[in-house]
């Protein structure tokens, strides 16, 4: 339990964190970049710890998550439609 | 190892050596965040495709109310944790493990009202699904209000859940498996907060 404590004790420090950047007068892709990489890693703590996955058959773990990073990293493809669209709208 | 059945069919062992109600579990919340991934995705298209996007978002109260409803959330998920380990620790705990579920589907529906408050002020300010009262992006309701509705609805579902496991394990018909289930759940809709804060609030404070 005290593990959890810790980690729960971290995870609200990530999230002080990323609001102190919000506010720290970052270009707007250098604040979501640093947004994303506490994110995740406050999801990597989340998952590995609070739901467990550490502590599970490693055959669990690669099952699951290259898969889902897998689908988030080809959601990707579309962004340079985004700018497209963003000039069409200027 | 496999095990014999009655028919003279054979059952074999997870692969993943856990019970199918967890591995189920898991593939649901997988597929769930690639579904919240899409939704966030889609945003972020959104927001890109649009240069008359406004930052609303005010450190009070909107900030500051998003910073204690991450608060709320992460401490339900603790919470959760101690209800898990109680309903493992075997009957002797297995009041205790109840009243912390208790308490985690309180801090849910505190969650959940501090939302629908926020939302209510959003409402009376002019802001919708598809209206801007600040004349920019009308796409910042609907990406808003759609994501956060998303994750609402899970809290609330999860809330249900959570006291409906809580009232049977307490009646003895579900076991620790069931309350580490439902943890797993609880957790990855507190997981897909870290995401919305800070792409969804944080990223459109003024």
């Amino acid at each position: 339990m005290r593990l959890y404590v810790a980690v729960w004790l971290g995870l609200l420090l990530i999230v002080a964190a990323e609001v102190a950047l919000t506010y720290a007068g970052l270009p707007t892709r250098t604040l979501l970049a640093a947004l994303l990489v506490l994110a995740l890693v406050e999801a990597g703590l989340g998952l590995m710890y609070f739901m467990h996955l550490k502590y599970e058959r490693r055959t669990l773990f690669w099952s699951l998550i290259p898969a889902l990073i897998f689908v988030f990293l080809m959601m990707n493809q579309f962004w340079s439609d985004a700018y497209r669209l963003r000039s069409l709208h200027q | 190892m496999s095990v014999a059945l009655p028919h003279g069919g054979m059952l074999e062992d997870s692969p993943f050596g856990i019970e199918s109600k967890k591995l189920v579990m898991w593939l649901f919340i997988i597929a769930d965040a690639a579904t919240f991934g899409a939704l966030l995705f889609g945003y972020g298209y959104l927001r890109v495709g649009s240069p008359n996007w406004i930052r609303p978002f005010a450190f009070l109260p909107t900030i500051l109310n998003g910073m204690v409803m991450t608060a709320v959330l992460l401490t339900s998920s603790l919470t959760m944790l101690a209800a898990v380990r109680a309903a493992q620790g075997g009957n002797a705990r297995r009041r205790e493990s109840v009243r912390w579920l208790v308490v985690t589907a309180l801090l849910g529906i505190v969650f959940a009202a501090l939302h629908l408050r926020e939302w209510f002020n959003l409402f009376a300010e002019g802001w919708g699904p598809s209206t801007n009262p600040m004349g920019g992006s009308v796409l910042f309701g609907g990406t808003f209000f759609g994501i956060t509705g998303l994750h609402l609805l899970h809290v609330l579902c999860g809330v249900v859940a959570i006291l409906v496991v809580a009232v049977a394990f307490r009646r003895g018909r579900l076991n620790a498996g069931h309350v580490e289930t439902t943890g797993l759940y609880w957790h990855f809709v507190d997981l897909v907060w870290m995401f919305v804060f800070p792409l969804v609030y944080l990223m459109n404070a003024r």
